[in-house]
């Protein structure tokens, strides 16, 4: 397989802010990301949920665009914009016909240089941001499961520990000077990354990033931040009661390496053994096979990110959800044996190999991906994460062969080191009534 | 990096540049001797294909039988052919690097596949297995009935699904698109000869579309395709007529109790029309800036003004035989009332003006605009073929949108809300907890309660 050749140019402006320019004019439109190197790990103690709220807030009216002015700026250009918070970046992106490309650098600019938001602004995001969370989860069957349940058993420091999405009281507690601080603390373009995706060139690109983006103050440096996770020291387990749903699941997380570590490639693999759709070992031993599950899924930093876009611990996760004749104590251990099976005997070689095409198929797709009708989103993505976590955006192209190179005798050494049972974390969630109304 | 250039603060907001034209590619279209219909188009920015196998029936046909039952034999058309198991296909798929998905709705059945293109003509063999060979072994479809059920169990927990299916039920009556799911009842009265009998009358070439775009020249790709189903034979596809709608009179209210909810899922809805009405741009262009869009009415009033909720939004969906338009919004529970009252609001008032100049030039803009974005990804232009081909429109109908839009005026939009946003006969349908919010939902109309299996309380 020849080495991917996605045509990429970085650079820093003096003021730190990365800028990667990613030509391709087969349309003529651009997808436009700023990131920031913050998400919902480092948001203040006593304000979960505040990375998010803030996310927000960005959309509220900067120094000379007010409320409502990027949302109708950018629809009415014929695009679409959104953002997202993650645990290491929040992102903002536009996807706009390529003509309107200097009038999204325009906006983004003024949102780094100055956010310029009030109290009522803050009051209406509260209440919109409490609503996000009872739509995604508190009204929602398995909603948070296990995104928001594991961090809190598997983890002990704070950053890593708490609730993403944020109590309640926590949002309520949240003022304009929280706001103004954390903008002033993240929001430096020193702390950020500007891709640009599409139809442009290069040379055009970086000029544009220049005028807009040149002058604004590069900002203090990122504060120091203590993410250290000790190892995991025994079984951490824990129950969570499921309001809705009728079927009793449980989620496993076991502590990932560092990401481009090689038992990261290797473990990799030995992820898409096991959760790579039906194929995958543990949705075909306990769905197709066994007949005990109806539905597993699970990943490297799964559910709410990939493999590339975190900077901190985490955790490989199982999550499974089962038929109710079944007790949890049955479920995991046959979930336990598909796991003691591939630590003892690891993966043979044609499964290896069906897993590394699969691997590259997906990969080259998650790069083109769409996300909310934003074209190359994907690519978006991992470029900012490489950027920002690795300082080399050209891993894009280059990583994919670190994946292919692993060998089944990795597969199984990672499987012996990492998931081991009596280092782990293990949440139920259970059905508070038993079968259908 | 050269010396930053200093930007003046108060510079206005840059002008849009001058348009680069939007170039849809060259489809080759055809059809099999076996009346198979095959569309190709070449995109080559990743080396993969994507594509669709539509059968132009799905659960809509089946209804006489056994409501979802497409839905269902779709799901088994992937657990084994004559010559794979269940596993075969799947490590098949894996070895290829191939997703596959069966899947049916109201008016189609569908295997969608995507893969490397270096294994194209595997790919397709699989798909074609699929397709044709299908065995519908018993102890998958034992297996699979299973999980139906306890996944119609779960969706009957799910706030947006009570709230689309109670919606499609009073929109639809008696007509097969009235049903989204099967009851568990339903579901343990399926026999496996029924899904064999839906996949032999409909799972037909003549019935067939097949859709791909990727890496790969379409004149080979079309002979691949001749000889993977050039030897399937044609067979007749029957259809059958269905009753009419539900005439609607005045507004109602359709409460579903879903206890200790702690948020409320509230949709109006009312009939509209199809992809093939010549009034279906203008409705699109209206639903748009009525509440289509992030910078609508619909989301600056109830979201970005009063902080109601998360993600309002409006809809309009075009079946093949009929369309719905639809406004939907997850709203804490106090302020039920105050939604519905700001949503009547909100439709007549895009039902008693005509939209400013500017209003309208955005939401021109924003339709062109977003629907060209659809070119610079195989996903995107597949999605964008399939609804061409699917509802029959016209050739030119991707060269010819987004001038069809830009000649839309205010005159166009006040007629299609009069026509199509029937604020009068508007049907209410709110999901939650019954002690927090039918006295709120009474003040729209007759109130009739059910439960979340469907039964009236």
């Amino acid at each position: 397989m020849k080495q991917l050749q996605i045509p990429l140019e970085s650079a820093k402006l003096e003021n730190g802010l990365g800028v990667v320019v990613s030509p391709d004019r087969t349309a003529p439109v651009v997808t436009v990301g700023v990131y920031y190197n913050i998400g919902f790990r480092l948001e203040p103690r006593g304000r979960s949920g505040f990375a998010h709220l803030f996310e927000h807030m960005m959309f509220q009216g900067s120094e000379h665009a007010g409320k409502m002015m990027h949302i109708k700026l950018i629809n009415s250009s014929g695009g679409v914009l959104n953002g997202s918070t993650h645990y290491d970046v929040t992102n903002y992106y536009e996807a706009v016909p390529s003509n309107a490309l200097e009038r999204v650098l325009w906006l983004e600019a003024d949102r780094m240089r100055a956010l310029k938001v009030d109290d009522e602004n803050l009051r209406n995001q509260r209440d919109v941001v409490k609503e996000e969370v009872r739509v995604n989860v508190l009204n929602q069957p398995y909603g948070g499961f296990p995104w928001l349940d594991l961090p809190p058993i598997a983890f002990r420091n704070w950053p890593n520990a708490h609730n993403f999405y944020g109590d309640f009281a926590d949002l309520d507690a949240a003022t304009l000077d929280d706001v103004q601080q954390f903008f002033r603390t993240y929001y430096a373009p020193s702390n950020a990354v500007l891709l640009i995706i599409g139809d442009v060139q290069p040379e055009e690109g970086f000029a544009l990033a220049r005028r807009h983006f040149g002058d604004i103050h590069p900002g203090p440096p990122r504060p120091a931040a203590n993410v250290v996770e000790g190892p995991f020291e025994g079984v951490r387990s824990g129950e969570v009661e499921e309001k809705f749903g009728t079927l009793p699941g449980f989620a496993v997380g076991y502590r990932a390496p560092d990401r481009r570590t090689p038992d990261w490639y290797s473990l990799a693999m030995l992820d898409q053994a096991l959760h790579g759709g039906r194929a995958g070992r543990v949705h075909r031993r306990l769905v197709l096979e066994q007949q005990i599950a109806l539905d597993t899924a699970g990943g490297i930093h799964y559910p709410v990110g990939d493999l590339f876009d975190y900077n901190g611990p985490t955790l490989i996760v199982s999550r499974v959800l089962h038929k109710p004749e079944y007790t949890s104590e049955q479920a995991l251990a046959a979930y336990d044996a598909v796991i003691e099976t591939v630590r003892q005997q690891g993966i043979d070689r044609d499964e290896l190999e069906q897993v590394k095409v699969k691997f590259r198929s997906d990969y080259v797709s998650s790069l083109e991906g769409g996300h909310g009708g934003v074209p190359r989103y994907g690519l978006m993505h991992y470029l900012a994460c490489f950027a920002l976590f690795d300082g080399d955006p050209a891993l894009v192209n280059s990583i994919l062969g670190n994946f292919l190179d692993v060998s089944a005798d990795d597969v199984r050494a990672a499987a012996q080191k990492y998931l081991d049972p009596a280092r782990r974390a293990i949440v139920l969630r259970l059905p508070s009534k038993k079968g259908a109304a | 990096m050269a010396t930053p250039v200093a930007v003046d603060p108060l510079a206005p907001v840059p002008p849009l540049g001058p348009e680069r034209p939007v170039v849809w590619p060259a489809r080759l279209r055809r059809k099999l001797a076996n009346g198979m219909e095959v569309v190709l188009v070449e995109s080559h920015g990743i080396p993969k294909l994507t594509g669709e196998l539509y059968f132009r029936s799905g659960n809509a046909s089946a209804a006489a039988t056994a409501p979802s039952l497409a839905a269902l034999t779709a799901t088994l058309v992937r657990t084994g052919t004559a010559t794979r198991t269940n596993r075969q296909i799947e490590e098949d798929l894996r070895r290829i690097g191939a997703d596959l998905g069966t899947s049916a709705g109201a008016d189609t059945s569908a295997i969608g596949f995507n893969g490397l293109v270096e294994f194209a003509p595997q790919l397709l063999e699989l798909v074609a297995d699929l397709a044709r060979n299908a065995s519908f072994p018993a102890e998958e479809f034992d297996r699979e009935r299973r999980h139906l059920l306890e996944s119609v169990r779960i969706e009957r927990t799910t706030p947006s699904f009570l709230a689309s299916e109670r919606m499609r039920r009073v929109l639809f009556g008696a007509h097969p698109y009235a049903t989204i799911a099967p009851t568990e009842a339903q579901v343990e009265a399926y026999r496996l000869e029924q899904l064999v009998g839906y996949y032999r009358a409909y799972y037909r070439p003549l019935n067939a579309l097949l859709i791909a775009v990727g890496d790969f020249s379409p004149p080979a790709m079309f002979e691949q395709i001749e000889r993977v189903f050039g030897s399937w034979t044609a067979g007749d596809v029957a259809s059958s007529p269905n009753p009419p709608l539900p005439e609607l009179h005045g507004r109602h209210v359709h409460l579903v109790h879903l206890p200790e909810a702690v948020q409320a899922q509230v949709v109006l809805g009312n009939h509209a029309i199809t992809r093939r009405n010549p009034g279906w741009l203008p409705l699109a262009l209206t639903n748009s800036l009525f509440g289509g869009a992030f910078n609508s009415r619909l989301v600056m009033n109830i979201r970005e003004q009063k902080g109601y909720t998360y993600s309002p939004h409006s809809g309009v969906q075009a079946f093949r035989q009929h369309g719905t338009f639809s406004v939907q919004a997850a709203v804490r529970n106090e302020v039920v009332a105050a939604t519905l009252t700001e949503i009547f609001y909100e439709l007549d008032r895009i039902r008693a003006l005509p939209v400013g100049d500017d209003e309208l030039a955005d939401a021109r803009n924003y339709l062109t605009g977003v629907f060209s974005l659809g070119l610079a990804t195989q996903d995107g232009l597949a999605s964008q073929l399939s609804t061409v081909y699917l509802h029959e429109l016209p050739e030119d109908y991707l060269e010819t949108y987004r001038q069809r839009i830009r000649s839309l005026t205010a005159q166009d939009v006040l007629a299609a809300a009069r026509a199509h946003f029937d604020s009068a006969n508007a049907q209410i349908v709110v999901v939650g907890d019954r002690s927090r919010i039918a006295e709120q939902a009474a003040l729209f109309g007759d109130v009739t309660e059910y439960d979340a299996q469907g039964s009236k309380l």
